[in-house]
C-alpha cells in the first residue's frame, strides 16, 4: 500500500516542479539593505518595490497610478492633500494596513536617522481622519507631492514595534535590515546580503497577478563578463546591465535577447562658475575663462555628440538638450534642440571672449560611475582640442571623485544626474539654485552657478498648482540655463537589460526592475 | 631555543603592527564613504555629521589606534555596507575560500608532483615535452583570463559546469560546506582549477628539476647498480629526497593561494572573503577592508613564523650556529 503513494507523491513533486516557474536574475550591486527608509538608492529602492508598496505607485510607463491609496485630492488651496485608503490589505505577515501605518512610515521615514527624510521637507503634518483616510498637510501648496512620494513603502507599525525596528538604522542594523513585511506581490524567504536573495509571491496580494513565477532568487554579480556568460549558459534569466561592448554579440544570439531602452540620468558637463582663475592650466592662471557664457557655448558647440553616441555608445543613447530628458514631467518640448556640433563657431566665439588661441585647462571625470564615463570623457578632450581648448584628463574612482568636485579641484567636470522625482523641478532645485545649506537648495551644485530669476522661479514651480502655468515657469528656467549654458546637457544615459528569450519583461527608465510585470514564456 | 622562539613572535608582532598601519594611511586614497552611504539627497551638514560619526574627520594613527584597541579585544567594528558586525561577516565568508582553497591545494600538490615526476623519468618522451609546453600556459596566463576561459568552454559552449557561485550548500554548525551536494561539488571545479593552475605548474616544474638533479646523484646509481627495480628508484629514494624543498615551498603557498583567490573569487563570483574584500573597496568599507587585511597578515606572518621554527627543528646546522654565537 506503500507504494503507490509514494509513487504518487513522486509524481505530484515532479508535476509540481513542471509548473514551478523559478526566476533567477543577477544585478551589479546588491541592495545594501531591506529596510526601505534607512537607504536612499536606486539599487535598494528598486529592489524593495517589489516587497513593499507606497500610497502611489508607477506604472508601466512612469505614470502615478493608486497603489494602498485609491483616491487622492488636494485639501482647500494646497494646504495638503487627502489620501483614501485600500481597504482589505494585508502585510505579509496577516495584519491589517490602515491609516495608523501610514502615519508611522511617514514617522519612520522622516526621521533624523532616515536617508529618505528629505522627501518630507514640505510636509508640515500628517493626520488620521478615520481609519482610512489620512491627511498629509504641505507648509506650501505642492501640485507634484502625489508623484515625490512614489518610493514611500508603507511598513507595519505593530511589526515594526514589535522587532525594536521603529527607527531605521542603518551604522549597526536591526531586524527590518535583513526582514521585511510589506504588503507587495513578493515576500522575502532568503536574506543573505551580498549571496542572494529570494522572495516567493505574496498569496494575499490585493491587486491581480500579471506575472507566473514562483520563485525568484537575485545573485549579485559584479563582474560584467561572469554575469554575460551566466546569461548565455541559461544560469541565470536575467542580467542588469549588459556591458554596452557586448550588445551586439547577445543581440545576434537567438537564446536571449537585449532590452534597450534610456535611463532617467542625463549625463552633462559642469563648470566652476564662481573660481576666480583656473586651477590646472599651464598658462591661463589668472583668469577662469568658463565664467564668459561665450566659451561655455563654445564648449557646446565643440563636442559632436551624436559621434560619441555613435561610437561609445553604440547607437544606444539619445541626445538631450536639458537638464532632464523628455521622458520626464516638465521637460519643455520648445527648446528640445541641442547647440549644433559647429567647430568654427566654436572657435568664433572663443576668438570673441577673447582665447583665439585656445587655453588648457584640467577636466575631472569618473572612471566607474557611468556607462564608459572615461571614454567619453576622452572624446571630449579631443573635440575640445579641435577648437584650440586643450583639456588634461583627470579620470578616477568615483569615491575619490566626489570629494575632489566638493573641495573645487576641477576646471570642468562630468556629472550624471537622475531626477529622483521625474519632473524637472529636481535638477533645477539641486543642480541649478544658488547653494544655500540652510533651505537644502544646490547641493550638488559644485560650480556654484547662480541666477537670481531661476532662484525665484524656483519656490514658485514648487506651489503652482495649475499645469500649464508651471510649465511656463520651468520653460523661462530652462531657457534660462541653456542660453547662460550652466551645464552642457550632452546625452540620456542607456539603459540595457539582458533576458533570456522566453522572458517577457517591462523596462522603466528608472531601472527599477519588477517581478510582478515577469513572465516566463 | 627559547630566545630565538621569542625574538621571531617578536618580529612577527612588528610586522602586523606596520602592515595595519600602511593599511590605514592608504583608506583615505581609496576615497570617502559617505557619499556611498548618504543618498542623492544628503547636504553638506549630513556629510559632515556622517563624517565625524564614523571618526573619519581624525588623523589616521587615531583611527588607527582604535581600530587596533578594537581588534583586540575581538572587535572588528560594524560594516559600513550591511550594518552588520565585521567578524559575523568574515565568519559567514570563511568557510567559502577556506574550502576553495583546500581543493585548490590539493589540486595542485597532487596533479603538480604526479606531473613533475613523470617528466622528470620520461624527460625525453613526447607527453613530457607536451606537458612541459602547456604548462607554460598555466605560468604565464592571468588567473582572470584562465577562469573567463574555462566558463565560456565548459559552461557557455559545453554547459556541464555551474558558470558562477558555490551550488547549494549545507550547513554544518557555523560552517558551510559545498562538499555534500552535486552542485556545490561542480560548481567547486572550475574555481578550484582556475587557482591552483598557477601552483600546480610551480609545483610540477620545481619536483622536476630537483627529482633530475636527484637521479644524477651516485646513491641513485649504485641503487640502479645494486639491482633495485626501477619504480622503487624513483619513487622511494629519489622522490621522498625531492620533497623536502616541496614541502617548503607548498607552505609558503599556501598563504598565497588565499590571498590570490581575489582574483578568482571575482571571475566566478565566488562568495567568500576575498569578494568581500573587492566589494569592500569599491563601497570604501574601511572596517571590513582593515579586518581583511590584518587576517590577511596574520596568516601570512604566521605562516613564516612556523616555517622559521620548523627551519630551526629540522637544521642542527642553525641550532649550532646560534649556541655557538652566543
Amino acid at each position: 500500500m506503500l507504494r503507490p503513494i509514494s509513487l504518487a507523491a513522486a509524481l505530484m513533486v515532479s508535476a509540481s516542479a513542471l509548473v514551478a516557474e523559478e526566476f533567477r536574475w543577477a544585478e551589479t550591486t546588491d541592495p545594501q539593505t531591506m529596510d526601505p527608509h534607512a537607504v536612499n538608492s536606486a539599487a535598494v529602492l528598486g529592489f524593495l518595490n517589489n516587497v513593499y508598496e507606497g500610497l502611489v505607485r508607477r506604472g508601466k510607463d512612469m505614470t502615478i497610478e493608486p497603489a494602498l491609496a485609491t483616491a487622492w485630492e488636494p485639501i482647500g488651496a494646497g494646504e495638503g492633500w487627502r489620501f483614501t485608503l485600500r481597504q482589505g490589505v494585508t502585510f505579509h505577515d496577516g495584519s491589517t494596513f490602515d491609516a495608523q501605518d501610514v502615519l508611522f512610515s511617514y514617522q519612520r521615514a522622516s526621521d533624523e536617522a532616515s536617508d529618505t527624510r528629505s522627501w518630507f521637507a514640505p510636509v508640515s503634518d500628517v493626520k488620521v481622519v478615520d481609519d482610512y483616510t489620512v491627511d498629509i498637510m504641505t507648509t506650501a501648496p505642492n501640485p507634484i507631492f502625489p508623484d515625490s512620494i512614489a518610493n514611500w513603502m508603507m511598513m507595519d507599525s505593530g511589526w515594526a514595534e514589535a522587532n525594536n525596528a521603529a527607527r531605521p538604522d542603518k551604522d549597526n542594523g536591526n531586524f527590518a535590515t535583513l526582514n521585511a513585511n510589506g504588503t507587495g506581490a513578493f515576500q522575502l524567504t532568503t536574506r543573505e546580503p551580498g549571496l542572494r536573495t529570494v522572495l516567493e509571491p505574496f498569496g494575499g496580494w490585493w491587486d491581480e497577478a500579471e506575472h507566473n513565477i514562483t520563485r525568484a532568487e537575485l545573485t549579485p554579480i559584479q563582474n560584467p563578463a561572469t554575469a554575460v556568460a551566466a546569461l548565455l549558459s541559461g544560469d541565470v534569466d536575467f542580467i542588469n546591465p549588459v556591458p554596452i561592448q557586448d550588445t551586439a554579440r547577445l543581440a545576434a544570439n537567438d537564446q536571449v535577447k537585449v532590452i534597450q531602452g534610456i535611463e532617467a540620468r542625463v549625463i552633462m558637463l559642469g563648470f566652476p562658475h564662481e573660481a576666480e582663475a583656473l586651477k590646472y592650466s599651464a598658462e591661463t592662471t589668472d583668469r577662469n575663462p568658463f565664467a564668459d557664457v561665450r566659451v561655455r557655448q563654445a564648449v557646446a558647440h565643440a563636442i559632436n555628440v551624436p559621434a560619441i553616441l555613435q561610437t561609445i555608445m553604440r547607437g544606444n543613447a539619445e541626445e538631450v538638450s536639458q537638464l532632464v530628458s523628455p521622458a520626464m514631467r516638465g521637460f519643455s518640448a520648445s527648446l528640445a534642440a541641442r547647440p549644433a556640433f559647429d567647430p568654427d563657431k566654436a572657435r568664433a566665439l572663443l576668438a570673441e571672449a577673447g582665447y583665439p588661441e585656445g587655453f588648457s585647462f584640467g577636466l575631472k571625470c569618473p572612471n566607474d560611475r557611468y556607462l564608459n564615463d572615461e571614454s567619453v570623457c576622452q572624446a571630449i578632450t579631443g573635440m575640445l582640442a579641435q577648437v584650440g581648448v586643450r583639456a588634461t584628463l583627470d579620470a578616477m574612482p568615483v569615491q575619490n571623485y566626489w570629494p575632489e568636485l566638493r573641495a573645487d579641484n576641477y576646471d570642468m567636470y562630468l556629472l550624471g544626474w537622475s531626477p529622483g522625482t521625474f519632473d524637472a523641478e529636481h535638477p533645477i532645485r539641486f543642480l541649478a539654485s544658488t547653494p544655500n545649506e540652510e533651505r537644502k537648495l544646490g547641493s550638488w551644485n559644485f560650480g556654484g552657478f547662480s541666477n537670481a530669476r531661476v532662484d525665484e522661479l524656483l519656490p514658485m514651480v514648487q506651489s503652482e498648482i495649475d499645469d500649464a502655468k508651471r510649465q511656463a515657469m520651468l520653460d523661462e528656467s530652462a531657457k534660462i540655463l541653456q542660453d547662460e549654458m550652466a551645464y552642457v546637457p550632452l546625452y540620456v544615459q542607456p539603459l540595457v537589460w539582458g533576458a533570456q528569450a522566453n522572458i517577457d519583461l517591462t523596462q522603466r527608465p528608472d531601472n527599477f526592475f519588477l517581478l510582478r510585470w515577469v513572465t516566463i514564456n | 631555543m627559547l630566545a630565538y622562539v621569542i625574538q621571531r613572535v617578536f618580529q612577527s608582532a612588528i610586522v602586523l603592527l606596520v602592515v595595519g598601519l600602511v593599511a590605514f594611511s592608504m583608506f583615505r586614497f581609496v576615497g570617502d564613504p559617505v557619499d556611498n552611504m548618504l543618498g542623492q539627497e544628503r547636504t553638506q551638514a549630513d556629510i559632515e555629521r556622517l563624517r565625524t560619526q564614523l571618526g573619519l574627520d581624525q588623523p589616521f594613527p587615531v583611527q588607527y589606534f582604535k581600530f587596533l584597541t578594537g581588534a583586540a579585544q575581538g572587535n572588528f567594528g560594524v560594516s559600513y555596507r550591511q550594518g552588520r558586525p565585521v567578524s559575523d561577516i568574515l565568519v559567514e565568508r570563511a568557510p567559502a575560500t577556506l574550502e576553495l582553497a583546500a581543493v585548490s591545494g590539493f589540486l595542485a600538490i597532487s596533479i603538480g608532483i604526479a606531473l613533475g615526476v613523470f617528466t622528470a623519468i620520461r624527460r625525453n618522451g613526447f607527453a613530457a615535452h607536451a606537458i612541459m609546453s602547456v604548462s607554460l600556459i598555466g605560468v604565464s596566463l592571468p588567473t582572470f583570463l584562465i577562469g573567463i576561459l574555462l566558463i565560456y568552454l565548459f559552461s557557455v559552449e559545453l554547459g556541464w559546469l555551474p558558470s558562477f557561485g558555490r551550488g547549494d550548500t549545507v550547513k554544518i554548525g557555523g560552517w558551510s560546506t559545498g562538499f555534500l551536494t552535486e552542485s556545490g561539488l561542480k560548481a567547486l571545479i572550475l574555481p578550484s582549477i582556475t587557482l591552483g593552475l598557477y601552483q600546480m605548474t610551480l609545483i610540477m616544474r620545481l619536483v622536476r628539476s630537483e627529482m633530475l638533479e636527484v637521479l644524477r646523484q651516485d646513491y641513485i646509481r649504485f641503487a640502479r647498480a645494486r639491482g633495485l627495480r626501477e619504480r622503487a628508484v624513483n619513487f622511494r629514494h629519489a622522490l621522498k629526497n625531492t620533497l623536502v624543498p616541496v614541502i617548503t615551498v607548498t607552505g609558503l603557498q599556501l598563504g598565497s593561494i588565499i590571498a590570490f583567490a581575489i582574483i578568482t573569487e571575482t571571475v566566478f563570483q565566488w562568495p567568500g572573503v576575498g569578494l568581500l574584500f573587492i566589494n569592500a573597496i569599491q563601497f570604501v568599507d574601511i572596517p571590513v577592508m582593515a579586518a581583511y587585511l590584518m587576517l590577511i597578515s596574520v596568516m601570512f606572518v604566521g605562516i613564516n613564523l612556523i616555517v622559521d621554527l620548523l627551519y630551526f627543528a629540522i637544521d642542527p646546522r642553525l641550532r649550532v650556529d646560534r649556541t655557538a654565537a652566543h
